[in-house]
């Protein structure tokens, strides 16, 4: 229950305030296997990431993630 | 890990706040872990608010420059030479640990990269037009003495030249 | 077309009745085949010759009344039986008001209210009033577990299912008031018990222990009456009461039996063996899934891929005798060079993704980005007309680059890059966005943020795909063995399997002998004798000319990949290199030693292991033995493991039958959490029960206490139906210790082979592909995968040898093109590469006068990590190149970014 709640207060901030862009690189192994998981699962998250999907997180390279900021992510999410 | 070290250290550079960028773990099995990881992330994203509103951020217009100038500087073969070493020596050596990842990369990688940085964004500035010492160290956050270290090579191979206390592009 | 024009309405029987469709129909849109048929009882052409609407109708002119029923001769070498379950009979649930009260649904009719593309699109309602519902009640063992209606049985599945669907609904309605009445709570299944936690804890679903013995309606709700195991008498109304129904054995069992002369059991189901629970009282017809015993849908898909291994070991002589190999039209490498002309695909996925995502705005938005010249919205694009839509339309349009913007690439992206090369096209040109997992699904409440979300999921996607280039796909040839690590019950079982189907095996086993955790046991379940099982197993495995067994071995280290691994095995002081194609993981697991109940206090207190062992030294020891207590749980299921070991109360049962008939005068009591005696174990159980076996039930906070003392030991426990604390002296003490993992921490690394929280081995999926695991060429089965029976550990080590022979019978496999490559003119052969790759699949060879990188491309994983660590950025991976990686993050800025 705790959790719904949360999640409906996060809804009423999005509502007022600061909606950030996130970018997000996934393992295809890990984080991304995780990510399809909790779709399978319904579990709920907010909608704020956008996925890059990579073969593993080793292929991740500084370009990639300052480049990401500069194009305007206000974060960048790397899960293995 | 290092790599995102090192980007860390270069963000920081360019006046964002390190842990906008998260490196985290959850496996194939772990659903549960993702969505809270991903929960948490975005809530402290939220918090920080947008990139440039942070206590010690640049704001964003400015930091753009920095940040394409710090591309270049992840993507130059110097730095990532000394990153490439040092990944080198840690798989050998085995020490994982957050302390040694961040000392490693301070020590042998991060005054190259920033050098790098700073010798790029004071070519990008000089584009628009000349500008002196003063104004060069106060747009790329380097210290009077730094510069003139990076611009001294940048004279000699003729890529600058100084007319009095200004510094133009070499056309 | 047909089902439009057809005049004559026949009930939905795919939705359980629940809705209208017509003659002619498709019972959902995935199915396969994927073409229409006409229910012929309900067709007029068919009954009265008239109408022939359809047929005039269909444009394709698919509908053909002249054809009659032939009768075809087939020529096989085995035959399997799988006709699946069949369905309680509807007298058994009038008793609960079902078919009289319009809200009692069975549990099969709640599923398809559930269902998104059901008849209610996932509306939970009421059939009486069409109204949601507040209160549903679920009543467990409807037709399982009665034997007033003959099924004595457990149907093994119904617990974990209820629990599924109390959770979709209260997923759909967080407001409802869901209940379910269990006699035990059975959630043996691997993962089931978390996933039951997490329902109680997340859900708040109510667990009632108690049979509700009728229902009743009152005011057009229903009643509902029951007695708890403390005495107490209850009621309470419930809007909706769904009937968790058994699985039965086919309606056609017997006809079946008679047809293929094969044994049924008492519940005619088919009448298999322990250690051979794939085969039927005949030779060469075999059976799997439900008419074998009820089961779930990895058991079920379990055995279906054992019963293959089966077929196959008989037929390994006419391996690739009668197969057709597909061919494709060869790659049109013009159009591929020629500007990206994309083709993007929006899926509905049903009402998956179009129920939360406004899939046609995705698709519009889709019209706007540079490149595309097609763009659509299929309702499944993975169903076999949709395909088949896709494959037409690249090629009508000339398409050379096509985004699938549905599920996950992960399951699937082959299915799409078939399609490409199925039209001449290199299936490295497809890119997929995953907006079903990654909106539909997870932003259910924010439709509007899913939708954006997707539209910039497919402008990502897009990106990259006007950046994908054409990749080979390489193969390499496969190493024809297999090494099977492990050498109990399921080691053997795969070896054995995996030999006779023509592949050399080499065993690889810790201890000195074979036999596993099947040495400690002394009888089966079926009442076999367990030495002599394995005795057969064993001289089976070692006269197999095929089979090398290594025992007192350890493997050291694993490297390559499926069709080529490289393993060394340790043998004391000598090292050993085998080279094998296939790894099969049998390592097992062990007995889990328990830390409480004053274990290792006294000789008295043992488990249930031991127990056997001091029997099968003979009975002397009970001799004086008047009462003696088992405890169930011991480890498990949160007392210090988190899963259920699944065997132990069967194990129990099992064992206090023998105490029993070997010392008749003595008080067995059982102490237990729930009785999981799943499926025929429940015989055994009731058999138990009826021959004076006392059984207590106990909750986690009033835990039983044995104690030791000087003279004998106390077991403290509390009786519910008394209400207070009973104190039994016990002359012997059995702890049912669950199963623990074993030490598999060390092979998981070098495997690279995920672990569960749990610590057993990790499955590729949990109900698809049970016998896999995330890396390609090593399986899985056996205690190693989780706890199991001997039946079912010998199942899946069948299974686990079907999907090990797969790359072996074909002798090559493809290596995915995601692989690295080294531009050899900006490499200055630093070697950082080749001292990162954890792979060993890039090498420093010398190139003229200079050392430069090449990657050995059958090693590659495509991780890239050579690339991210390259100084001259001299290395690309295929499929994800820095441009199409970089061009991905402009995209996601959705604002013009130039080029960094």
């Amino acid at each position: 229950m705790a959790k719904e709640n949360a999640v409906t207060k996060e809804n009423e901030m999005t509502q007022e305030g600061f909606d950030p862009k996130i970018l997000g690189f996934f393992c295809h192994w890990c984080c991304y296997a995780a990510a399809d998981s909790a779709g399978v699962s319904r579990y709920q998250y907010p909608p704020n990431v956008r996925v890059i999907r990579v073969m593993c997180t080793g292929r991740i390279d500084a370009r990639f993630v300052i480049e990401a900021f500069r194009c305007g992510a206000d974060g960048v999410f790397t899960g293995g | 890990m290092i790599v995102t070290e090192a980007a860390r250290q270069l963000l920081e550079d360019c006046g964002v706040d390190r842990e906008r960028l998260a490196l985290e773990w959850a496996s194939a099995a772990e659903a549960p872990r993702f969505v809270e990881l991903i929960t948490g992330y975005v809530s402290r994203i939220r918090e920080k608010g947008p990139l440039g509103s942070g206590p010690d951020e640049i704001p964003a217009d400015v930091v753009g420059r920095r940040l394409k100038a710090a591309v270049k500087a992840a993507g130059a073969r110097k730095p990532r030479t000394l990153l490439g070493k040092l990944a080198k020596k840690m798989a050998k050596e085995g020490d994982y640990s957050r302390d040694a990842i961040s000392k490693g990369v301070k020590a042998k990688v991060f005054p190259a990269m920033r050098s790098v940085r700073i010798a790029t964004e004071v070519g990008m500035i000089l584009e628009e037009g000349p500008a002196d010492l003063k104004k060069l160290c106060s747009d790329t956050g380097a210290s009077a003495e730094e510069l003139e270290k990076i611009l001294a090579p940048m004279l000699k191979k003729g890529q600058i030249s100084r007319k009095k206390d200004s510094f133009s592009l070499s056309s | 077309m047909c089902t439009m024009y057809c005049p004559r309405p026949v009930v939905d029987a795919y939705n359980e009745r629940l809705e209208i469709t017509r003659a002619p129909h498709i019972d959902y849109a995935q199915a396969i085949p994927s073409s229409y048929y006409i229910d012929a009882k309900a067709c007029l052409r068919v009954n009265f010759e008239t109408c022939n609407l359809c047929a005039q109708t269909c444009t394709a002119g698919a509908i053909d009344f002249s054809q009659k029923p032939k009768n075809l001769e087939l020529e096989v070498g085995a035959v399997v039986l799988t006709p699946g379950f069949g369905r309680v009979d509807s007298s058994v649930l009038e008793k609960f008001g079902y078919g009289k009260y319009p809200d009692v649904l069975t549990a099969f009719e709640f599923e398809r209210l559930t269902c998104a593309s059901g008849p209610t699109e996932g509306h939970i309602v009421r059939p009486s009033d069409n109204r949601p519902p507040r209160k549903i009640a679920f009543l467990q063992c409807i037709g399982s577990r009665d034997e007033t209606c003959g099924n004595g049985y457990c149907s093994s599945v119904c617990c974990m299912y209820a629990i599924k669907e109390a959770s979709v609904a209260k997923e759909h309605e967080p407001d409802l008031d869901v209940s379910i009445f269990f006699m035990d709570v059975r959630t043996q299944g691997k993962g089931f018990d978390d996933a039951r936690k997490r329902a109680q804890e997340k859900y708040g679903i109510n667990v009632i222990r108690a049979r509700v013995p009728r229902v009743d309606q009152v005011d057009g709700r229903l009643a509902l009456t029951w007695t708890t195991d403390d005495g107490k008498h209850h009621s309470g109304i419930f809007d909706m009461v769904v009937l968790s129904v058994g699985l039965e054995s086919p309606e056609d069992a017997e006809a079946l039996s008679k047809i293929a002369d094969i044994k049924l059991n008492n519940y005619n189901f088919c009448s298999t063996r322990v250690d051979s629970p794939l085969s039927t009282s005949r030779d060469g017809v075999f059976v799997a899934g439900a008419f074998q015993g009820p089961k779930d849908i990895p058991e079920s898909v379990t055995q279906a891929s054992g019963v293959a291994a089966i077929a196959s070991e008989l037929l390994a002589e006419a391996r690739n005798s009668q197969t057709v190999s597909i061919t494709y039209p060869e790659e049109n490498k013009a159009l591929e060079e020629q500007e990206p002309r994309i083709g993007i695909f929006v899926c509905h996925c049903g009402v998956n993704i179009a129920g939360v995502v406004d899939v046609k705005a995705v698709r519009d938005y889709a019209a706007s980005l540079p490149g595309v010249v097609l763009y659509e919205d299929p309702l499944y694009s993975c169903s076999q007309d949709a395909l088949k839509g896709i494959a037409e339309k690249i090629r009508d349009n000339n398409l050379n680059r096509v985004v699938i913007a549905a599920c996950s690439p992960r399951t699937h992206e082959p299915l799409f890059q078939e399609t490409l090369r199925s039209v001449g096209l290199n299936p490295a040109l497809v890119e997929m966005a995953n907006i079903r997992d990654q909106c539909a699904w997870v932003h259910a409440q924010e439709p509007e943020a899913a939708t954006e979300k997707a539209k910039d999921l497919v402008r990502m996607a897009a990106a990259k795909a006007r950046l994908l280039t054409p990749l080979e796909q390489p193969t390499v040839d496969v190493t024809p063995g297999a090494l099977v690590l492990g050498g109990g019950a399921a080691g053997m079982s795969a070896a054995l399997s995996i030999a006779d189907q023509g592949y050399s095996v080499t065993i690889v086993e810790k201890s000195r002998h074979l036999g596993g955790n099947l040495r400690r046991l002394q009888w089966t379940t079926d009442g076999q004798d367990a030495r002599k099982v394995m005795e057969d197993m064993i001289s089976s495995v070692e006269s197999h000319p095929g089979i090398e067994v290594l025992t007192g071995s350890t493997v050291e280290a694993i490297s390559g990949y499926v069709g080529n691994f490289t393993s060394t095995v340790s043998q004391g002081k000598k090292n050993r290199l085998i080279n094998h194609g296939v790894t099969v993981i049998a390592t097992g697991a062990r007995e889990y030693k328990p830390r409480s109940y004053a274990y290792g206090e006294s000789t008295r207190i043992v488990t249930q292991l031991e127990l056997e062992e001091k029997l099968a030294r003979g009975k002397s020891f009970l001799k004086n033995a008047r009462n003696i207590v088992m405890i169930q749980c011991v480890g498990s299921r949160g007392d210090d493991m988190s899963h259920c070991s699944r065997l132990c109360c069967t194990q129990a049962v099992k064992n206090a039958l023998k105490l029993k008939e070997l010392k008749p005068d003595c008080r067995i009591y059982i102490l237990y959490r729930d009785m999981r005696t799943y499926g025929f174990h429940e015989d055994a159980y009731r058999e138990a029960r009826e021959k004076g076996v006392i059984f207590l039930r106990y909750s986690t906070d009033k835990k039983p206490q044995v104690i030791k003392q000087a003279r004998g030991i106390k077991v403290r426990a509390f009786d519910r139906l008394l209400g207070e604390e009973i104190e039994i002296p016990a002359n012997l003490v059995v702890l049912s210790a669950g199963i623990a993992p074993g030490d598999n921490q060390e092979l998981s690394k070098i495997l690279k082979a995920p672990l569960t929280p749990e610590g057993f081995f990790l499955e590729a999926h949990a109900k698809l592909r049970p016998v896999e695991i995330a890396v390609d060429g090593v399986y899985l089965c056996g205690l190693a995968h989780g706890p199991k029976s001997l039946e079912e550990s010998v199942a899946q080590a069948k299974a686990a040898a079907a999907k090990a022979t797969i790359p072996l019978a074909k002798g090559k496999v493809a290596v995915a093109p995601i692989v690295s490559h080294v531009d050899q003119d900006a490499c200055i052969g630093c070697g950082i590469c080749e001292s990162l790759c954890p792979f060993n699949a890039i090498r420093l060879s010398k190139v003229g006068k200079r050392k430069k990188a090449q990657t050995i491309t059958a090693s590659c994983k495509g991780c890239g990590i050579c690339a991210s660590h390259c100084p001259t950025i001299a290395i690309s991976m295929g499929g994800f190149t820095d441009q199409a990686i970089m061009a991905q993050i402009h995209a996601f800025s959705g604002r013009q970014c130039d080029e960094g």
